[in-house]
Protein backbone atom coordinates (compact mmCIF):
# COMPACT_ATOMS: atom_id res chain seq x y z
CA UNK A 1 0.00 0.00 0.00
CA UNK A 2 2.46 2.13 0.82
CA UNK A 3 5.42 0.75 -1.55
CA UNK A 4 4.99 3.79 -4.38
CA UNK A 5 7.90 6.36 -3.44
CA UNK A 6 5.50 9.36 -4.31
CA UNK A 7 5.72 12.04 -2.55
CA UNK A 8 2.02 11.38 -1.37
CA UNK A 9 3.08 8.15 0.42
CA UNK A 10 4.55 10.73 3.34
CA UNK A 11 1.37 11.83 3.86
CA UNK A 12 -0.30 8.09 5.00
CA UNK A 13 2.65 8.22 7.54
CA UNK A 14 0.28 9.33 10.72
CA UNK A 15 0.10 5.90 12.01
CA UNK A 16 3.75 5.40 12.94
CA UNK A 17 3.28 9.23 14.27
CA UNK A 18 0.74 8.07 16.44
CA UNK A 19 2.20 4.72 17.81
CA UNK A 20 5.27 6.40 18.65
CA UNK A 21 3.63 8.98 20.74
CA UNK A 22 1.36 6.52 22.21
CA UNK A 23 4.39 4.83 23.32
CA UNK A 24 5.88 8.12 24.73
CA UNK A 25 3.15 8.62 26.79
CA UNK A 26 3.04 5.38 27.99
CA UNK A 27 6.58 5.40 29.49
CA UNK A 28 6.43 8.58 30.72
CA UNK A 29 3.01 8.04 32.42
CA UNK A 30 4.60 4.91 33.93
CA UNK A 31 7.32 6.84 35.46
CA UNK A 32 5.30 9.78 36.80
CA UNK A 33 3.48 7.33 39.07
CA UNK A 34 7.06 6.34 40.15
CA UNK A 35 6.67 9.22 42.46
CA UNK A 36 3.36 11.25 42.07
CA UNK A 37 0.64 10.61 44.85
CA UNK A 38 -2.96 11.55 43.83
CA UNK A 39 -3.96 13.21 47.34
CA UNK A 40 -4.95 16.82 47.72
CA UNK A 41 -2.13 16.96 49.76
CA UNK A 42 -0.01 15.90 48.32
CA UNK A 43 -0.18 15.96 44.55
CA UNK A 44 1.07 19.49 44.48
CA UNK A 45 4.60 18.46 46.46
CA UNK A 46 5.09 15.65 44.26
CA UNK A 47 4.85 17.13 40.77
CA UNK A 48 7.18 19.92 42.35
CA UNK A 49 9.78 17.01 43.49
CA UNK A 50 9.33 15.69 40.05
CA UNK A 51 10.46 19.36 38.58
CA UNK A 52 13.01 20.33 40.91
CA UNK A 53 14.61 17.10 42.82
CA UNK A 54 14.09 13.64 40.24
CA UNK A 55 16.49 13.50 37.93
CA UNK A 56 15.05 14.47 34.02
CA UNK A 57 11.60 15.09 36.10
CA UNK A 58 11.16 17.82 34.42
CA UNK A 59 12.11 16.95 31.12
CA UNK A 60 9.95 13.55 31.98
CA UNK A 61 6.63 15.29 32.94
CA UNK A 62 7.10 17.75 29.99
CA UNK A 63 7.12 15.08 27.16
CA UNK A 64 4.03 14.11 29.11
CA UNK A 65 2.32 16.96 29.21
CA UNK A 66 3.31 18.37 25.10
CA UNK A 67 2.97 14.76 23.98
CA UNK A 68 -0.49 14.79 24.61
CA UNK A 69 -1.08 17.65 22.81
CA UNK A 70 0.37 16.75 20.29
CA UNK A 71 -0.98 13.15 20.06
CA UNK A 72 -4.13 14.89 20.44
CA UNK A 73 -3.77 16.95 17.11
CA UNK A 74 -1.75 13.72 15.58
CA UNK A 75 -4.83 11.07 16.12
CA UNK A 76 -7.16 13.91 14.60
CA UNK A 77 -4.71 14.18 11.14
CA UNK A 78 -4.87 10.47 11.27
CA UNK A 79 -8.94 10.50 11.26
CA UNK A 80 -8.85 13.21 8.53
CA UNK A 81 -6.29 11.33 6.82
CA UNK A 82 -8.81 7.79 7.10
CA UNK A 83 -11.51 9.63 5.99
CA UNK A 84 -9.90 10.94 2.67
CA UNK A 85 -8.66 7.64 1.67
CA UNK A 86 -12.39 6.06 2.68
CA UNK A 87 -10.78 3.74 5.40
CA UNK A 88 -14.51 3.87 6.71
CA UNK A 89 -15.55 1.16 3.83
CA UNK A 90 -12.25 -0.30 2.96
CA UNK A 91 -11.44 -1.51 6.76
CA UNK A 92 -13.95 -0.71 9.32
CA UNK A 93 -12.14 -2.04 12.34
CA UNK A 94 -9.29 0.69 11.36
CA UNK A 95 -12.05 3.04 10.99
CA UNK A 96 -13.50 2.55 14.30
CA UNK A 97 -10.23 2.41 16.43
CA UNK A 98 -9.20 5.60 15.30
CA UNK A 99 -12.40 7.60 15.94
CA UNK A 100 -12.11 5.47 19.66
CA UNK A 101 -8.84 6.42 19.96
CA UNK A 102 -9.61 9.96 19.41
CA UNK A 103 -12.42 9.89 22.11
CA UNK A 104 -9.74 8.08 24.44
CA UNK A 105 -7.11 10.42 23.75
CA UNK A 106 -9.27 13.36 24.82
CA UNK A 107 -10.58 11.67 27.45
CA UNK A 108 -6.94 11.28 29.24
CA UNK A 109 -5.99 14.94 28.41
CA UNK A 110 -9.19 16.04 30.21
CA UNK A 111 -8.35 13.71 33.80
CA UNK A 112 -4.78 14.21 32.89
CA UNK A 113 -5.41 18.01 33.54
CA UNK A 114 -6.37 17.85 37.24
CA UNK A 115 -3.61 15.83 38.49
CA UNK A 116 -0.73 18.38 39.29
CA UNK A 117 -3.55 19.98 41.88
CA UNK A 118 -2.20 23.28 41.10
CA UNK A 119 -4.15 26.06 39.50
CA UNK A 120 -4.62 25.30 36.74
CA UNK A 121 -5.68 21.96 37.53
CA UNK A 122 -8.26 23.27 39.91
CA UNK A 123 -10.06 25.49 37.40
CA UNK A 124 -9.67 22.87 34.78
CA UNK A 125 -11.84 20.56 37.11
CA UNK A 126 -14.15 23.86 37.80
CA UNK A 127 -14.57 23.16 34.15
CA UNK A 128 -15.42 19.96 34.00
CA UNK A 129 -17.57 20.00 36.85
CA UNK A 130 -19.31 22.46 35.30
CA UNK A 131 -19.36 20.73 31.65
CA UNK A 132 -20.80 17.65 33.20
CA UNK A 133 -23.29 19.65 35.26
CA UNK A 134 -24.89 21.54 32.43
CA UNK A 135 -25.50 18.45 30.41
CA UNK A 136 -29.46 17.83 29.78
CA UNK A 137 -31.82 15.71 31.94
CA UNK A 138 -28.78 13.95 33.41
CA UNK A 139 -26.49 16.61 34.56
CA UNK A 140 -26.87 16.48 38.35
CA UNK A 141 -25.78 12.70 38.59
CA UNK A 142 -23.19 13.14 35.65
CA UNK A 143 -21.62 15.70 38.26
CA UNK A 144 -22.05 14.07 41.68
CA UNK A 145 -20.81 10.91 39.36
CA UNK A 146 -17.39 12.73 38.53
CA UNK A 147 -16.73 14.26 41.25
CA UNK A 148 -17.52 11.46 43.73
CA UNK A 149 -19.05 13.59 45.70
CA UNK A 150 -20.91 16.98 45.66
CA UNK A 151 -17.65 19.08 46.20
CA UNK A 152 -14.58 18.83 44.56
CA UNK A 153 -12.20 16.57 46.72
CA UNK A 154 -9.70 14.35 47.56
CA UNK A 155 -12.39 12.02 46.15
CA UNK A 156 -12.46 13.50 42.66
CA UNK A 157 -8.84 13.11 42.68
CA UNK A 158 -8.45 9.88 42.84
CA UNK A 159 -11.64 9.21 40.32
CA UNK A 160 -9.59 11.44 37.42
CA UNK A 161 -6.55 9.61 38.85
CA UNK A 162 -8.21 6.07 38.34
CA UNK A 163 -9.35 6.95 35.08
CA UNK A 164 -6.09 8.41 33.72
CA UNK A 165 -3.76 5.55 34.74
CA UNK A 166 -5.92 2.68 34.98
CA UNK A 167 -9.17 2.89 33.14
CA UNK A 168 -8.34 5.24 30.05
CA UNK A 169 -4.76 3.52 29.43
CA UNK A 170 -6.63 0.29 29.62
CA UNK A 171 -8.95 0.98 27.10
CA UNK A 172 -6.64 2.73 24.63
CA UNK A 173 -4.24 -0.73 24.97
CA UNK A 174 -7.56 -3.06 23.83
CA UNK A 175 -8.62 -0.94 20.99
CA UNK A 176 -5.26 -1.17 19.91
CA UNK A 177 -4.78 -5.32 20.65
CA UNK A 178 -8.34 -5.16 18.88
CA UNK A 179 -6.68 -3.24 15.58
CA UNK A 180 -3.69 -5.57 15.69
CA UNK A 181 -4.63 -8.84 16.44
CA UNK A 182 -8.28 -9.47 16.28
CA UNK A 183 -8.37 -11.54 19.11
CA UNK A 184 -10.57 -14.56 20.18
CA UNK A 185 -11.51 -14.85 23.17
CA UNK A 186 -12.97 -18.46 22.44
CA UNK A 187 -10.08 -19.54 21.51
CA UNK A 188 -8.30 -19.64 24.90
CA UNK A 189 -11.68 -19.41 27.19
CA UNK A 190 -13.87 -22.72 26.52
CA UNK A 191 -17.19 -23.73 28.10
CA UNK A 192 -15.37 -25.25 30.47
CA UNK A 193 -13.13 -23.02 31.83
CA UNK A 194 -15.73 -20.02 31.88
CA UNK A 195 -17.82 -23.48 34.05
CA UNK A 196 -14.83 -23.46 36.34
CA UNK A 197 -14.09 -20.37 36.45
CA UNK A 198 -17.29 -19.12 38.00
CA UNK A 199 -17.64 -22.00 40.54
CA UNK A 200 -13.70 -20.52 41.69
CA UNK A 201 -15.00 -17.50 41.89
CA UNK A 202 -17.82 -18.15 43.85
CA UNK A 203 -16.17 -19.87 46.47
CA UNK A 204 -13.83 -16.81 46.96
CA UNK A 205 -16.58 -14.30 46.67
CA UNK A 206 -18.26 -16.55 49.84
CA UNK A 207 -14.87 -16.71 51.84
CA UNK A 208 -14.00 -13.21 51.78
CA UNK A 209 -17.97 -12.54 52.86
CA UNK A 210 -16.96 -14.59 56.04
CA UNK A 211 -12.89 -13.05 56.55
CA UNK A 212 -12.53 -9.58 56.23
CA UNK A 213 -8.88 -9.05 54.62
CA UNK A 214 -6.50 -8.45 57.82
CA UNK A 215 -5.95 -4.75 58.78
CA UNK A 216 -3.48 -4.26 62.23
CA UNK A 217 -3.43 -1.05 64.14
CA UNK A 218 -0.83 1.61 62.73
CA UNK A 219 2.45 1.19 63.46
CA UNK A 220 2.42 4.12 66.02
CA UNK A 221 -0.52 2.18 67.66
CA UNK A 222 1.03 -1.14 67.65
CA UNK A 223 1.88 -2.66 70.36
CA UNK A 224 5.32 -4.41 71.27
CA UNK A 225 4.18 -7.90 71.85
CA UNK A 226 2.46 -7.58 68.64
CA UNK A 227 3.39 -10.80 66.45
CA UNK A 228 2.82 -10.45 62.57
CA UNK A 229 2.46 -13.23 60.34
CA UNK A 230 2.41 -13.31 57.00
CA UNK A 231 -0.26 -14.02 54.18
CA UNK A 232 -0.05 -17.80 53.39
CA UNK A 233 2.00 -18.08 50.57
CA UNK A 234 4.80 -16.44 52.23
CA UNK A 235 4.88 -19.10 55.57
CA UNK A 236 7.18 -21.35 53.85
CA UNK A 237 9.87 -18.50 53.58
CA UNK A 238 8.92 -17.45 57.04
CA UNK A 239 9.40 -20.32 58.75
CA UNK A 240 12.39 -20.68 56.69
CA UNK A 241 14.18 -17.56 57.82
CA UNK A 242 13.96 -19.01 61.68
CA UNK A 243 16.43 -21.68 60.47
CA UNK A 244 19.09 -20.27 58.44
CA UNK A 245 21.40 -17.51 59.89
CA UNK A 246 21.09 -13.88 59.05
CA UNK A 247 22.21 -13.08 55.28
CA UNK A 248 21.73 -16.54 53.75
CA UNK A 249 17.98 -15.42 54.28
CA UNK A 250 18.08 -13.62 51.11
CA UNK A 251 19.93 -16.88 49.64
CA UNK A 252 16.92 -19.27 50.27
CA UNK A 253 14.06 -16.19 50.03
CA UNK A 254 14.90 -14.76 47.07
CA UNK A 255 18.46 -16.48 44.98
CA UNK A 256 17.35 -19.65 44.91
CA UNK A 257 13.78 -19.45 44.32
CA UNK A 258 14.94 -16.92 41.10
CA UNK A 259 17.34 -19.50 40.19
CA UNK A 260 14.60 -22.41 39.81
CA UNK A 261 12.27 -19.61 38.30
CA UNK A 262 15.17 -19.37 35.57
CA UNK A 263 15.61 -22.71 35.29
CA UNK A 264 11.98 -23.66 34.74
CA UNK A 265 11.44 -20.65 32.33
CA UNK A 266 15.06 -22.24 30.29
CA UNK A 267 13.08 -25.70 30.31
CA UNK A 268 12.45 -25.63 26.67
CA UNK A 269 15.78 -25.36 25.56
CA UNK A 270 17.57 -27.85 28.30
CA UNK A 271 18.16 -31.46 27.82
CA UNK A 272 16.47 -34.20 30.62
CA UNK A 273 13.57 -32.13 30.90
CA UNK A 274 11.34 -34.42 32.90
CA UNK A 275 14.13 -34.50 35.46
CA UNK A 276 15.31 -31.41 35.54
CA UNK A 277 11.56 -29.97 36.05
CA UNK A 278 10.49 -33.16 38.38
CA UNK A 279 13.21 -32.73 40.59
CA UNK A 280 12.62 -28.40 40.89
CA UNK A 281 8.87 -29.04 41.53
CA UNK A 282 9.25 -31.86 43.55
CA UNK A 283 11.56 -30.42 45.76
CA UNK A 284 9.60 -27.13 46.46
CA UNK A 285 6.53 -28.70 46.73
CA UNK A 286 8.08 -30.49 49.60
CA UNK A 287 9.80 -27.78 51.39
CA UNK A 288 6.84 -25.65 50.64
CA UNK A 289 4.52 -28.12 52.22
CA UNK A 290 6.79 -29.07 55.30
CA UNK A 291 7.81 -25.74 56.15
CA UNK A 292 3.72 -24.48 56.29
CA UNK A 293 2.70 -27.17 58.79
CA UNK A 294 5.91 -26.33 60.62
CA UNK A 295 4.64 -22.87 60.94
CA UNK A 296 1.46 -23.57 61.64
CA UNK A 297 1.78 -26.06 63.82
CA UNK A 298 4.17 -24.18 66.43
CA UNK A 299 2.18 -20.72 66.26
CA UNK A 300 -1.25 -23.57 67.35
CA UNK A 301 1.06 -25.44 70.17
CA UNK A 302 2.61 -22.54 71.77
CA UNK A 303 -0.16 -21.29 74.26
CA UNK A 304 1.23 -17.41 74.38
CA UNK A 305 0.93 -17.11 70.53
CA UNK A 306 -2.48 -18.55 70.65
CA UNK A 307 -3.14 -16.09 73.71
CA UNK A 308 -1.45 -13.10 71.54
CA UNK A 309 -3.38 -14.02 68.40
CA UNK A 310 -6.89 -14.07 70.01
CA UNK A 311 -5.96 -10.43 71.49
CA UNK A 312 -5.22 -9.12 68.14
CA UNK A 313 -7.95 -10.86 66.64
CA UNK A 314 -10.05 -9.00 69.70
CA UNK A 315 -8.57 -5.84 68.75
CA UNK A 316 -9.18 -5.80 65.22
CA UNK A 317 -12.92 -6.90 65.97
CA UNK A 318 -13.36 -3.75 68.33
CA UNK A 319 -11.69 -1.37 65.26
CA UNK A 320 -13.77 -2.27 63.21
CA UNK A 321 -17.08 -1.59 65.37
CA UNK A 322 -15.34 1.81 66.09
CA UNK A 323 -16.82 4.59 63.67
CA UNK A 324 -14.76 5.78 60.23
CA UNK A 325 -12.43 8.39 61.75
CA UNK A 326 -11.06 11.06 59.22
CA UNK A 327 -8.41 12.85 58.36
CA UNK A 328 -8.03 16.37 58.35
CA UNK A 329 -6.27 18.08 55.44
CA UNK A 330 -6.08 22.11 55.62
CA UNK A 331 -5.83 23.91 52.04
CA UNK A 332 -5.86 27.34 53.23
CA UNK A 333 -2.78 29.12 52.09
CA UNK A 334 -2.74 31.75 54.42
CA UNK A 335 -3.70 29.97 57.97
CA UNK A 336 -6.38 31.32 59.99
CA UNK A 337 -8.86 30.91 62.30
CA UNK A 338 -11.47 28.16 60.72
CA UNK A 339 -15.33 29.00 60.65
CA UNK A 340 -16.24 25.93 62.29
CA UNK A 341 -14.97 24.99 65.60
CA UNK A 342 -13.14 27.70 66.35
CA UNK A 343 -9.99 26.39 66.96
CA UNK A 344 -6.58 27.95 64.84
CA UNK A 345 -5.87 26.11 61.74
CA UNK A 346 -2.62 25.06 62.89
CA UNK A 347 -4.36 24.01 66.18
CA UNK A 348 -6.27 21.52 63.82
CA UNK A 349 -2.87 20.39 61.87
CA UNK A 350 -0.74 19.65 64.58
CA UNK A 351 -2.39 19.48 68.38
CA UNK A 352 -5.66 18.28 67.40
CA UNK A 353 -5.00 14.44 67.39
CA UNK A 354 -3.51 14.11 70.96
CA UNK A 355 -5.57 17.14 72.76
CA UNK A 356 -8.98 16.98 70.81
CA UNK A 357 -10.84 19.27 68.26
CA UNK A 358 -11.91 21.34 71.52
CA UNK A 359 -9.04 20.79 73.88
CA UNK A 360 -10.64 17.82 75.52
CA UNK A 361 -7.74 15.78 75.08
CA UNK A 362 -7.99 11.94 73.77
CA UNK A 363 -7.09 8.36 74.69
CA UNK A 364 -5.40 5.70 72.36
CA UNK A 365 -5.28 2.20 73.93
CA UNK A 366 -3.01 3.00 77.65
CA UNK A 367 -1.66 6.40 75.91
CA UNK A 368 -3.75 9.01 77.61
CA UNK A 369 -3.45 13.24 75.82
CA UNK A 370 -3.84 15.66 78.46
CA UNK A 371 -7.05 17.97 77.76
CA UNK A 372 -6.24 21.57 77.22
CA UNK A 373 -9.10 22.59 79.32
CA UNK A 374 -8.34 25.15 82.38
CA UNK A 375 -5.03 26.07 81.83
CA UNK A 376 -5.26 29.34 82.39
CA UNK A 377 -6.60 28.31 85.79
CA UNK A 378 -4.88 25.63 87.08
CA UNK A 379 -1.82 25.64 86.16
CA UNK A 380 -2.10 29.13 86.03
CA UNK A 381 -0.53 28.99 82.28
CA UNK A 382 -0.55 32.44 80.54
CA UNK A 383 -0.14 33.05 76.79
CA UNK A 384 3.70 33.68 76.98
CA UNK A 385 4.33 30.20 79.06
CA UNK A 386 1.99 28.38 76.62
CA UNK A 387 4.45 29.70 74.02
CA UNK A 388 7.30 28.69 75.64
CA UNK A 389 5.90 25.75 76.48
CA UNK A 390 5.39 25.06 72.62
CA UNK A 391 9.13 25.77 72.14
CA UNK A 392 10.28 23.43 74.76
CA UNK A 393 7.84 21.06 76.41
CA UNK A 394 10.79 19.44 78.14
CA UNK A 395 11.73 22.25 80.40
CA UNK A 396 8.01 22.13 81.55
CA UNK A 397 8.17 18.50 82.55
CA UNK A 398 6.47 17.37 79.56
CA UNK A 399 7.36 13.37 77.50
CA UNK A 400 6.93 12.88 74.26
CA UNK A 401 4.86 12.47 71.93
CA UNK A 402 4.73 15.85 73.08
CA UNK A 403 7.39 17.79 71.29
CA UNK A 404 9.23 21.74 70.91
CA UNK A 405 7.23 23.56 67.71
CA UNK A 406 9.64 26.07 67.16
CA UNK A 407 10.99 24.74 63.82
CA UNK A 408 7.28 24.07 62.76
CA UNK A 409 5.21 26.99 63.66
CA UNK A 410 6.29 30.69 63.58
CA UNK A 411 6.32 33.32 67.26
CA UNK A 412 2.72 34.85 65.86
CA UNK A 413 0.89 30.86 65.09
CA UNK A 414 1.99 29.89 68.67
CA UNK A 415 0.96 32.80 70.17
CA UNK A 416 -2.49 32.37 67.84
CA UNK A 417 -2.77 28.86 68.92
CA UNK A 418 -1.69 29.84 72.85
CA UNK A 419 -4.56 32.78 73.15
CA UNK A 420 -7.13 30.15 71.69
CA UNK A 421 -5.80 27.81 74.51
CA UNK A 422 -6.12 30.42 77.56
CA UNK A 423 -9.77 30.51 76.49
CA UNK A 424 -11.04 27.24 76.87
CA UNK A 425 -13.09 26.22 79.77
CA UNK A 426 -14.49 22.75 80.91
CA UNK B 1 16.27 -10.42 0.97
CA UNK B 2 17.25 -7.53 -0.98
CA UNK B 3 19.41 -4.93 0.59
CA UNK B 4 16.03 -2.54 -0.01
CA UNK B 5 13.86 -4.72 1.99
CA UNK B 6 16.19 -5.25 5.02
CA UNK B 7 17.01 -1.28 5.03
CA UNK B 8 13.31 -1.16 5.45
CA UNK B 9 12.98 -3.44 8.52
CA UNK B 10 16.02 -1.93 10.49
CA UNK B 11 14.06 1.28 9.66
CA UNK B 12 10.96 -0.42 11.44
CA UNK B 13 12.69 0.21 14.70
CA UNK B 14 14.26 2.93 14.36
CA UNK B 15 11.53 5.12 15.95
CA UNK B 16 11.01 2.48 18.52
CA UNK B 17 14.78 2.87 19.15
CA UNK B 18 14.69 6.09 19.44
CA UNK B 19 12.03 6.31 21.88
CA UNK B 20 13.36 3.24 23.84
CA UNK B 21 16.95 5.08 24.31
CA UNK B 22 16.04 8.22 24.87
CA UNK B 23 12.95 7.82 27.41
CA UNK B 24 14.88 4.47 28.70
CA UNK B 25 18.26 6.05 29.31
CA UNK B 26 16.39 9.22 31.60
CA UNK B 27 14.62 6.68 33.17
CA UNK B 28 17.25 5.06 34.91
CA UNK B 29 18.34 8.62 36.61
CA UNK B 30 14.77 8.90 36.86
CA UNK B 31 14.05 5.99 39.40
CA UNK B 32 17.36 6.20 40.84
CA UNK B 33 16.80 5.78 44.86
CA UNK B 34 16.66 8.52 46.84
CA UNK B 35 18.70 7.52 50.34
CA UNK B 36 16.88 9.51 52.98
CA UNK B 37 19.01 11.55 55.34
CA UNK B 38 19.24 11.58 58.80
CA UNK B 39 18.86 14.64 60.72
CA UNK B 40 22.06 13.77 63.30
CA UNK B 41 20.00 15.57 65.91
CA UNK B 42 20.20 14.53 69.80
CA UNK B 43 16.62 13.09 70.75
CA UNK B 44 15.59 13.12 74.66
CA UNK B 45 15.49 9.49 75.75
CA UNK B 46 15.38 10.22 79.70
CA UNK B 47 16.25 12.01 83.01
CA UNK B 48 19.20 10.41 84.28
CA UNK B 49 17.77 10.44 87.65
CA UNK B 50 15.08 8.21 86.59
CA UNK B 51 16.94 5.58 84.97
CA UNK B 52 18.34 2.87 87.85
CA UNK B 53 18.10 -0.97 88.56
CA UNK B 54 18.87 -4.28 86.70
CA UNK B 55 15.99 -4.39 83.93
CA UNK B 56 16.31 -2.74 80.49
CA UNK B 57 13.67 0.15 80.41
CA UNK B 58 11.89 1.18 77.25
CA UNK B 59 11.30 4.46 75.72
CA UNK B 60 10.26 5.76 72.77
CA UNK B 61 12.10 8.32 70.62
CA UNK B 62 10.88 10.91 68.19
CA UNK B 63 13.11 10.73 65.22
CA UNK B 64 12.47 13.19 61.81
CA UNK B 65 13.66 11.85 58.18
CA UNK B 66 14.22 13.85 55.09
CA UNK B 67 12.94 11.07 53.05
CA UNK B 68 12.05 11.88 49.14
CA UNK B 69 9.60 14.82 49.09
CA UNK B 70 8.10 14.28 52.65
CA UNK B 71 10.12 14.74 56.40
CA UNK B 72 8.97 12.02 58.67
CA UNK B 73 8.50 12.17 61.91
CA UNK B 74 8.36 8.45 63.37
CA UNK B 75 8.37 6.34 66.42
CA UNK B 76 10.83 4.20 67.19
CA UNK B 77 11.85 1.98 70.05
CA UNK B 78 14.50 1.74 72.48
CA UNK B 79 15.83 0.65 75.30
CA UNK B 80 18.45 1.83 78.10
CA UNK B 81 20.39 -0.61 80.18
CA UNK B 82 20.58 1.00 83.24
CA UNK B 83 22.89 -2.00 84.12
CA UNK B 84 25.16 -1.13 81.55
CA UNK B 85 26.05 2.31 82.44
CA UNK B 86 22.69 3.46 80.69
CA UNK B 87 23.52 2.57 76.98
CA UNK B 88 20.79 2.39 74.72
CA UNK B 89 19.95 -0.30 72.05
CA UNK B 90 17.68 0.20 69.39
CA UNK B 91 14.46 -2.38 69.74
CA UNK B 92 15.22 -3.13 66.03
CA UNK B 93 16.07 -6.56 65.23
CA UNK B 94 19.18 -6.92 63.44
CA UNK B 95 18.26 -9.77 61.61
CA UNK B 96 15.45 -8.77 59.07
CA UNK B 97 14.24 -5.96 61.17
CA UNK B 98 10.74 -6.12 63.23
CA UNK B 99 11.34 -5.09 66.87
CA UNK B 100 11.78 -6.88 69.93
CA UNK B 101 10.22 -6.69 73.31
CA UNK B 102 11.74 -7.08 76.50
CA UNK B 103 10.85 -10.52 78.49
CA UNK B 104 11.11 -9.59 82.73
CA UNK B 105 10.07 -13.39 83.61
CA UNK B 106 12.37 -15.06 81.30
CA UNK B 107 15.06 -11.95 81.50
CA UNK B 108 15.62 -11.84 77.63
CA UNK B 109 14.67 -9.77 74.72
CA UNK B 110 12.62 -11.87 71.94
CA UNK B 111 11.82 -11.12 68.48
CA UNK B 112 8.04 -11.82 67.54
CA UNK B 113 9.35 -13.06 64.09
CA UNK B 114 11.75 -15.05 63.49
CA UNK B 115 12.48 -16.75 67.21
CA UNK B 116 15.65 -14.41 68.29
CA UNK B 117 16.86 -13.84 71.40
CA UNK B 118 18.87 -11.16 73.11
CA UNK B 119 20.38 -11.23 77.21
CA UNK B 120 19.45 -8.12 79.41
CA UNK B 121 22.93 -6.41 78.50
CA UNK B 122 21.66 -6.76 74.14
CA UNK B 123 23.73 -9.49 73.17
CA UNK B 124 22.97 -12.23 71.14
CA UNK B 125 21.95 -15.39 72.87
CA UNK B 126 20.23 -17.33 69.97
CA UNK B 127 18.31 -17.41 67.02
CA UNK B 128 19.10 -16.36 63.05
CA UNK B 129 20.10 -12.98 64.07
CA UNK B 130 24.12 -12.58 63.97
CA UNK B 131 24.81 -9.94 66.07
CA UNK B 132 23.43 -8.48 69.56
CA UNK B 133 20.85 -5.52 69.31
CA UNK B 134 22.61 -2.25 67.87
CA UNK B 135 23.53 0.37 70.58
CA UNK B 136 22.98 3.89 69.79
CA UNK B 137 25.62 6.65 70.38
CA UNK B 138 24.47 8.52 73.50
CA UNK B 139 25.41 11.65 75.54
CA UNK B 140 24.10 12.96 78.57
CA UNK B 141 23.25 16.76 78.60
CA UNK B 142 21.90 18.83 81.21
CA UNK B 143 21.13 15.71 82.85
CA UNK B 144 18.86 14.35 80.05
CA UNK B 145 20.48 11.01 78.35
CA UNK B 146 20.27 11.87 74.86
CA UNK B 147 20.86 9.70 71.82
CA UNK B 148 21.13 9.73 67.74
CA UNK B 149 19.21 7.55 65.70
CA UNK B 150 20.95 4.71 63.84
CA UNK B 151 18.70 2.58 61.43
CA UNK B 152 19.46 -0.79 61.38
CA UNK B 153 21.08 -0.90 57.64
CA UNK B 154 23.33 1.99 58.70
CA UNK B 155 24.37 0.25 62.15
CA UNK B 156 24.77 -3.02 59.48
CA UNK B 157 26.97 -0.95 57.38
CA UNK B 158 29.20 0.42 60.26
Amino acid sequence: MRSDNSPGAWLQTTTGIVVVLLLVQFLTGVLLAFYYVPSVDHAYTTVSYIEKVVSSGSWIRSLHHYGSQWLTIFVFIHVIRLFLDRAYAANRIQWIVAVLLLGLVMAAGGTGYSLPWDARAFFSTRVAEGLMAGLPVAGGMARLWLLGGSEISGMTLSRFFALHVLVIPALIGAVVVWRMFRVQIAEFFGPRDAIVGTLVFLALALWALKHPAPFGPSVAEAGADYLPRPGAQFLWLYQSLKYVPGGLGSIVGVVLPGIALTVLIALPWLKRQRLVAGSLLGLGVVLVAIMTTVSYLSDRRDPRTAQQFAKQAAAEEAWRRQPFNPATITLAATPTTNATGGAPVMYTKFCVNCHGTHGQGAQQGPLKFPPLLDVSAKPRRSVDEIVSLLKDPTAYGLQPPMRSFSEKLTEEQMREIAEWIVKLKK
Amino acid sequence: MTAETSRRSFLKFLPLAAVFASIGGAAFRFLRPKLSAATNAWLDVASVSELAGPQPISRKIIAEQITGWAITTEEHNVFVLPAKNNQVVSAVCPHEGCEVAWEQNRNRFSCPCHESYFAADGSRISGPAQRGLDALPARVQDGKLQVQYISKEQATRA
